[in-house]
Order: C-alpha cells, then sequence, then structure tokens
C-alpha cells in the first residue's frame, strides 16, 4: 500500500520536474514581466506616452535608422541562411497481388523438395519460420515461386518493374505529380544492380527530363532508405524550388540463397517482397498539403569496428553458392549501433527535462563515481509514433526493452513484419502507412524512423505530422487493416 | 504458351519440354483450424487418382492467353476450392482416420510446352496410349502425406491436364472443378465454396461386425503406410477408341435382340459386349463378377465427396462367354446389386484405416457419360476432346465409357485398362469382330 503511494508520488514529482524544466524559459519570464507589469500599472496609460515620446525625442535620427536597419539586416541573413525545411507530400507502398503469396504450408513443401537431400536443413527453416513473426500473406517474387527456384537476371528485372512502377503509379496517382517535372530521382536497391541502373530504368519508362539528377545508391544494406532521404534532403537544401523521388526496395529473386550453410538460409526465410516511393518537396506550394516535415536525420555507422563490419556479409558457401551470412553477435551490435545512434538524436530531440535528468545520471557516475545505474532518457517523451525496420522479431523485442517502449509503441513494426515480412529498407513505410491506416496520426505528432543495416548502421528519421492523415483508399493496408491488431504467438504450429 | 509444331518428329527431341514447376493456392487465407473429414466411401478410393486431359484446338483467341493471366485466375478459383489445397494428416499418431487439414499448402502446377500441335498429338495417341500421360505431372499422395499435393494442373500449350485424389470426390466434382476454372478465366467470380464433408461416426451394435460381409466391390491390397500408392505387380496396358453414333446403334441393336422397341441403353450395351469379350480371355471365374460405376444423377449437390456415385455388384452363375448377349445385358440392367451401404459399413467396422482398392478388383465399368467435360469453355472455345481415366486399378481391369463432343454427343470414346497380355487380344477381338461387324 505504501509502495503504491510512493510511486505514485513520485509519479507526480516526476512530472511537476518535467513541466518545470520544459517550461524554464516561461517561468523565469515571470520575474521579469511582473514588476515591469505592476509598474505599467501603477502610473496611468497618459504619462507612459508622455515618457515614450519624451525617450523617443532625445534620440537622433540616424542613429535610430542605422539600428533598426541593422536589426532588419540580421534577421534577413538569419532566416536566408536557415535550410529550407524538407517535406513529405506523400508515399506510396507496393502492395502485392494474391497469387504472389506464400503461405506456410506452401514455403515448408516447396523447401522439403528443394532440400530434399538435407532434411536437417528443412527443419532448420521450419523452426525459424514458427518463430519468425511473420504471417501467411507475405510475398515473393515469380521466379523465386518455382520448384526449383530460378533467379535469372530477366526474373530480377521482371520484379524490379513489377514493384518499383506499381508503387510509382500510386505515387503519381495520389500526388498529381506528372514524371516530367521530377527533378531529384533516388533509388536505393541494396542486392540487384544491373547496368543500366535501376533509376535509368524509371526514366526510361517514364520519359523523365534529361537534366534530372539521378541517383542509385546499391549495397547499403536495409537502412539505405533513410540514407536515400538524407541524399534527398541535402540535395533539396542546395537546388531550391524543387522535389525528390525516393524509391526504397529491395529485390529479392538474385539473393535466393541455394545452398545449406544455415546461417545463409535465415534470409530465404525471412526477406519478402516490398517496395515504396516517396516524394519530398521544398517548394511553397507544397507546404499546405504535404504530410510530413522532416525534422533530423541522424546517420551512426559502426563499420570501423571488425565485428561490426562482419555482422552481416555477403560470402560464397563452400560450395560456392553465394548468400548473406548473419553472425550470432548481430544483436549486440545492433544494441551497440542504437546506443550511438540515440547519443547523438538525444541532444536534437528530447525536452530539456529528459536532457537535464541524462547529464545528471551521467555527472553522477563519471565525476562523483556514484553506483547508479546508466539513466536511459525516455523517448517516449519526445515521439508520439516508432517504426522501427522489421528486421525481424528479435530486433523489435531488443529495441522494445531498450527504449522501454509499449506493446502499443511497437505494433506498427511487430504488424508489417506480420503481413509483410521483411522488406529491407521499405519496411519503416509499410509501419507508417499502418499507424496512418488506424487513424492514429495527428498534427504535430513526432514520427522516429530508425532502421538498421549491414555496415554495420544505425539510421534514424524525425518526421513532424504536417496535417491530420486521413486514412487512404488505396494504401497497403486497406483490404486487411480491420483484422489487426493479431496476436502473434511465440511459436506458430506449422 | 504456345504450341509450336517440329517438322522432324525424331524421338531423339522431346515431346514435352520447357517444364516450370511451381504452385498454386487460395487467393484468400482460409480460417485456422478448418478440417475436411473424408466419409468412409471416400476412404475407400484413397489409392485411385483420377487423371483427366482436355484438348482445345489452336485458335486465335488462345494468343492472348499468358501464364500470369492462368495463374492469377487460379489463385481466385481456388478461394472456392481451398479444400484440395489442403494436406492429409492422421487424427492419432499412429494409423489413425486420416482428416485434409485446410492449410492452403496449394495444388502443384506444370506449365510445359509440346513439340506436336493437337492435330498431330491426337494422331499419335491412336497408336500409343501411353503418350497421353506424359501431358499429366502427378505424384501420389506421400511419402509423408501431410505434405503432398492433392490436385496437379498441367498448362502445355492448349492441353489441360488434371491429376486428381479420388479420395477428394469423384469424376463430377472433378469435372465441375476444372470447369469453374473456365468461368473464372472468362471473369465470372468464384462461387460458395462446396460443403465441407463432416464425418459422423454412426454406433454400430456390437454383434454386427461378425455379420458383416466383406463387399465383393473391394480387395485388400498390401498395407501401404502414409504413400498412397497400392503395390500392384501387373503391368497394366490402355486402349482407347471412338464409337460413333451409327457404330452405336448397330451395336445397341445387337445387344437388345428382340426388344428392338425398349433398347438397351448405350452404357450397358457396351458393358455387355466387352465382357463378353475380356470373359473370352479371362481364365477361371473371375470373369462372373464385374463391378459397375455409374453416377447417381438425382444427387446434385456438389460436396467433396464420392456419395454421389453408385456402386454395384452384376454377379452370374453361367459362363459369360456362352451366355446369350441380351441376356447378359439384361443382368447389367436390372441384376445389379448396390454395394454402398454394405462398403460404408465395412469401411466403417474397420475405422477408416484400411488399404483398398475399387477400381479393378474385377472388370469394372465406368460409366463417366453425365459428366460435363465438354461444357469447359476457354476463351470461348470448348475443348475438341476430352479424356478421363482412373489411376492405381487392380489387375481385373476397367472400361470406362465417356461422353465425345463428335455426332452431338451421341457416340462414346471407351478407354479399356486391362493387364498387357489381356489387352492385346481383347485389342484384336474388338477391332476384328465387334467394331467392324457393326460398320
Amino acid at each position: 500500500m505504501s509502495h503504491s503511494s510512493n510511486s505514485v508520488k513520485l509519479k507526480y514529482l516526476k512530472l511537476g520536474y518535467q513541466n518545470i524544466v520544459n517550461n524554464i524559459l516561461y517561468i523565469l519570464l515571470i520575474p521579469i514581466m511582473a514588476p515591469v507589469t505592476l509598474q505599467i500599472f501603477r502610473t496611468g496609460h497618459n504619462d507612459i506616452i508622455n515618457e515614450i515620446s519624451h525617450f523617443l525625442g532625445h534620440l537622433n535620427l540616424l542613429p535610430l535608422l542605422t539600428f533598426s536597419f541593422l536589426i532588419i539586416f540580421f534577421f534577413a541573413l538569419y532566416f536566408m541562411s536557415k535550410p529550407c525545411s524538407v517535406y513529405l507530400v506523400d508515399y506510396a507502398c507496393y502492395k502485392p497481388p494474391v497469387d504472389l503469396k506464400v503461405p506456410f504450408s506452401g514455403f515448408m513443401k516447396h523447401s522439403k523438395i528443394i532440400l530434399k537431400d538435407d532434411p536437417k536443413a528443412v527443419e532448420f527453416q521450419m523452426r525459424i519460420l514458427e518463430r519468425s513473426g511473420l504471417g501467411e500473406e507475405t510475398s515473393l517474387p515469380p521466379a523465386l515461386r518455382l520448384i526449383p527456384p530460378n533467379p535469372t537476371l530477366e526474373a530480377s528485372r521482371l520484379e524490379a518493374e513489377l514493384v518499383i512502377f506499381s508503387a510509382l503509379d500510386s505515387l503519381f496517382r495520389n500526388t498529381g505529380l506528372e514524371p516530367r517535372d521530377i527533378d531529384i530521382l533516388i533509388v536505393n536497391c541494396s542486392l540487384f544492380s544491373p547496368i543500366p541502373s535501376l533509376s535509368a530504368m524509371i526514366e526510361n519508362k517514364y520519359k523523365v527530363r534529361s537534366d534530372i539528377r539521378s541517383f542509385n545508391l546499391s549495397g547499403m544494406g536495409c537502412s539505405a532508405g533513410l540514407i536515400s532521404i538524407d541524399l534527398a534532403r541535402d540535395l533539396l537544401q542546395s537546388h531550391p524550388n524543387s522535389n525528390a523521388v525516393v524509391i526504397s526496395t529491395e529485390i529479392i529473386t538474385p539473393n535466393y540463397y541455394q545452398g545449406k550453410e544455415r546461417a545463409m538460409l535465415l534470409p530465404n526465410c525471412l526477406f519478402r517482397m516490398g517496395g515504396a516511393a516517396i516524394l519530398l518537396s521544398n517548394k511553397r506550394r507544397d507546404r499546405a498539403r504535404a504530410k510530413y516535415r522532416l525534422g533530423h536525420v541522424v546517420r551512426t555507422h559502426l563499420g570501423g569496428d571488425d565485428k561490426a563490419y562482419r555482422c552481416v556479409y555477403e560470402e560464397q558457401d563452400p560450395q560456392g553458392k553465394t548468400g548473406i551470412s548473419l553472425s550470432k553477435d548481430l544483436m549486440a551490435i545492433a544494441a551497440g549501433a542504437l546506443k550511438s545512434n540515440i547519443t547523438t538524436l538525444g541532444p536534437l530531440v528530447l525536452p530539456a527535462s529528459e536532457q537535464l535528468h541524462f547529464l545528471f545520471s551521467l555527472l553522477g557516475r563519471k565525476i562523483f563515481n556514484l553506483k547508479w545505474k546508466p539513466y536511459i532518457p525516455d523517448f517516449k517523451q519526445a515521439f508520439k509514433h516508432f517504426c522501427i525496420h522489421a528486421g525481424g522479431r528479435a530486433v523489435i523485442d531488443e529495441l522494445e526493452k531498450n527504449l522501454q517502449l509499449s506493446a502499443e509503441h511497437v505494433e506498427a513494426s511487430r504488424m508489417t513484419l506480420h503481413r509483410f515480412g521483411n522488406t529491407s529498407s521499405s519496411s519503416i513505410w509499410y509501419e507508417l502507412s499502418y499507424i496512418e491506416a488506424k487513424g492514429r496520426m495527428k498534427k504535430g505528432d513526432r514520427v522516429w524512423q530508425i532502421a538498421f543495416g549491414s555496415g554495420f548502421k544505425c539510421n534514424s528519421a524525425v518526421w513532424i505530422c504536417n496535417a491530420a492523415v486521413k486514412p487512404k483508399a488505396n494504401g497497403a493496408w486497406n483490404d486487411c487493416i480491420e483484422r489487426y491488431p493479431v496476436h502473434i504467438p511465440e511459436i506458430v504450429k506449422l | 504458351m504456345t504450341i509450336e509444331s517440329s517438322s522432324s518428329s525424331s524421338t531423339l527431341e522431346p515431346l514435352i519440354y520447357n517444364v516450370k514447376l511451381s504452385s498454386v493456392g487460395p487467393g484468400e487465407m482460409t480460417r485456422p483450424d478448418t478440417i475436411h473429414e473424408p466419409t468412409s466411401i471416400d476412404l475407400a478410393m484413397k489409392l485411385h487418382y483420377l487423371k483427366g486431359v482436355y484438348y482445345f484446338k489452336s485458335h486465335e483467341a488462345f494468343a492472348s492467353i499468358t501464364i500470369v493471366q492462368i495463374k492469377e485466375a487460379m489463385f481466385r478459383w481456388l478461394c472456392q476450392f481451398y479444400v484440395i489445397c489442403g494436406r492429409f494428416r492422421r487424427f492419432s499418431e499412429d494409423s489413425g482416420r486420416p482428416y485434409l487439414k485446410c492449410n492452403d499448402c496449394g495444388a502443384r502446377l506444370m506449365e510445359a510446352e509440346c513439340a506436336k500441335t493437337i492435330e498431330e498429338w491426337l494422331e499419335l495417341l491412336s497408336d500409343d496410349d501411353s503418350l497421353e500421360k506424359k501431358l499429366i505431372f502427378g505424384q501420389p499422395i506421400g511419402p509423408q502425406i501431410e505434405y503432398s499435393p492433392n490436385v496437379y494442373l498441367q498448362c502445355g500449350g492448349i492441353s489441360l491436364g488434371l491429376s486428381w485424389a479420388h479420395v477428394l470426390g469423384d469424376v463430377h466434382l472433378a469435372s465441375f472443378f476444372i470447369n469453374t476454372w473456365g468461368k473464372i478465366m472468362a471473369g465470372h467470380k468464384p462461387g460458395s465454396p462446396p460443403v465441407l464433408a463432416q464425418y459422423t461416426k454412426e454406433e454400430t451394435p456390437p454383434g454386427q461386425k461378425r455379420t458383416l460381409n466383406e463387399p465383393l466391390s473391394i480387395k485388400w491390397v498390401d498395407p501401404v503406410g502414409d504413400q498412397w500408392v497400392p503395390s500392384l505387380t501387373t503391368k497394366m496396358e490402355s486402349f482407347s477408341f471412338h464409337i460413333s453414333a451409327t457404330q452405336l446403334g448397330r451395336l445397341q441393336s445387337k445387344v437388345s435382340g428382340s426388344k428392338k422397341s425398349d433398347p438397351v441403353p448405350p452404357f450397358e450395351s457396351l458393358c455387355a459386349i466387352i465382357w463378353q469379350c475380356v470373359a473370352k480371355f479371362k481364365t477361371g471365374t473371375e470373369s462372373n463378377v464385374v463391378t459397375i460405376v455409374k453416377h447417381d444423377s438425382c444427387k446434385k449437390n456438389k460436396k467433396f465427396d464420392n456419395e454421389n456415385q453408385v456402386i454395384s455388384i452384376v454377379k452370374t452363375k453361367c459362363s459369360v462367354v456362352e451366355s446369350d448377349i441380351e441376356e447378359l445385358a439384361t443382368l447389367v440392367m436390372k441384376g445389379d446389386i448396390h454395394e454402398h451401404e454394405k462398403l460404408k459399413n465395412w469401411v466403417e467396422s474397420e475405422k477408416g484405416a484400411l488399404d483398398v482398392i475399387v477400381y479393378g478388383v474385377n472388370l469394372t465399368f465406368v460409366s463417366f457419360e453425365q459428366a460435363a467435360f465438354y461444357e469447359l469453355e476457354l476463351k470461348g472455345q470448348n475443348p475438341v476432346h476430352a479424356s478421363y481415366w482412373v489411376d492405381g486399378i487392380g489387375d481385373g481391369g476397367a472400361v470406362f465409357v465417356l461422353p465425345t463432343s463428335k455426332d452431338d454427343g451421341k457416340g462414346r470414346f471407351v478407354t479399356i485398362t486391362l493387364p498387357e497380355k489381356e489387352l492385346i487380344k481383347v485389342k484384336h477381338e474388338l477391332k476384328e469382330n465387334v467394331l467392324q461387324a457393326s460398320e
């Protein structure tokens, strides 16, 4: 009884502390403004006018004009040099057709036939699938649905066209953008990089302008989506009155691992088809209709550490088959990368109360050597919504624990993993789409998108909702959102 | 997806090539823990597989069909038939009654191309029946019944092959299944799924088992475990032929004899004639019993079971060879003993865990006459020919009587499957004495 009343008291104390520190400027203003206001009330208004005109009369015109001009000049300089805001006008996620769906039983049956000489590998895949958090409606491209799979170059191009063109057509429909009005085009796709590039493929299909600035990022892993956003922001800040289209996808046809090494079979079980097309703009006229404004982008790279560098590594197995090997230290390295990222992000987004708390905790531990537990700032105070890359169930569990998030905060990530699987760089967009489809996005809400990728990288983006978002009629979730959230058991019995 | 004709029909070139294997399943997720329980008659049929091939003549409308369209239509189609996409399990760990878990595993789909045109192929077939089997890719259920697909579909050029596990249903259900695909390709919406069978255990009084005689229409085979293929040692061969309306008319009048005003129906006439022909080359009293399998046209429900099939036995005490053909025909028409109840009770007494065959225990005459094979429509075209038979037949042999598209449907297409040695003699006999005489 006393314990609960103590915790209630502590809660109110904490709340009081937060309100005071976060509004300190306003609070400090009170002792300054109070005597001034009192003085004004004491002296009558006529006396005030007399005093002011008396004061002005003593001033010479020239210094006054110079002074005013300088003030205006410095204000103008400040506003001009401030980088222009980047807005997210709208985005579209690829929705695979029904004939590409892969239920668990179908996947396991194909696996049994393809790996008929290695029942242990099949058993391993089944155990992965049971615990993966994926649902029965994730999709694989046509070439990987054959027995045996046939990942040719042509099939990879086909998948790329299917995903990218479909997402772009949706984006053009939603925003009314004409292809010839695209100023900047950025495509990120880690594993498939043909010649001509995927961005050239888009330019060819949609007949864009010849002076378009296009970039094709490959090999940068699952966090490449946010790297593209970062690049788009830099370009938009140096090119006023422009827009940028970003395509984030992973073409999984060429990625299919045809060998038996267990560490390399894992991606076969988790990676699924997906893609997103995003329209960013710095144009004045897009400000009113844009959904989000880009706050910060923080990129952290642990490539300097050998273990981190090798934890997601593409290599050939003893039989010569190429695949991506995932190390057992992946979760530990991800936790380290996250810590590094939030150390930079924290000061940019956390309210003053949390920062002060963190500072005190740090001082206490380092300078006074007090035996305190390291204080993890409460990011729930900075952000309303979280989009954690759906890399796998373990990643989401780890972040939920480390950042002390509730089940509702990670719901978007878990449900995206269930419905679409691990779609690599586009998964954060499916998650954002989920939150919007549920009607939870309100004006002023802050969203934190966080993605991990090979290298090892941890990238974050902060978005602020610009206008209340209505659920889309043709969104990726529109035919199944009523079924969600679903309860995902620890182990699904196949 | 096109048929290419090759100028040289060298046997070195494979007839069927460019084979791709994949799976198709229901477009919408089936509710978890949906199960279908086969009835007792279904379980008696579990070692048999219905195979069918439809041939479409080349038409410019087919040029626009792509495999993507076909697959997409199949996913919509299988929403209605999600049952066939499931897998068999057993109720308890060891040899319990099997049931079908509707887990959307899917049906296997094979696409291939053929080196011959339809006309060339049908010509080749008239010499060599076994070629038709190439147009169907089908593996039986097993070795692990949890993972075996029940239906195989093959689209090569414009022939559609189907391998259908008989435990799911009879030929009319298989035909309805394929015809629905045709409708969905034409843009119709899938209908509501057929009702799932539910096994209701009927209480048999304790004394009843002792009084049950084993039905004449089934025969035990060596235990098959979870690989549902009967182990049959005799090599069976098939031979098919068309019977025109005129030939059929003559055969009927020959069989009807004095009763010309009330002629024997086509199926029964053929039964009598072929029975007598086969009996000439069978030894002993094996030929005194035949099994007749027909369709009960009164029952219209499209359920996933074999309950619409009528299985009956016809017995004769005298020698078949010496009997009068008219008497045989009368016996076939009126003297048949229905085995349905007996079969059902027998299977239930064995608790559904039995390995038996039905087709081929005795010489089995199967009527597919009422099946709507030619109602299948693809881009407005009906098949020029449809061929169906059953695999896993015992050495008693089987005779399948199918409708044809020629002669306004008044002719028949007959397939006879017998042990190799008997077939050669029967074929010769039929060609010389029966079919020639009726021209």
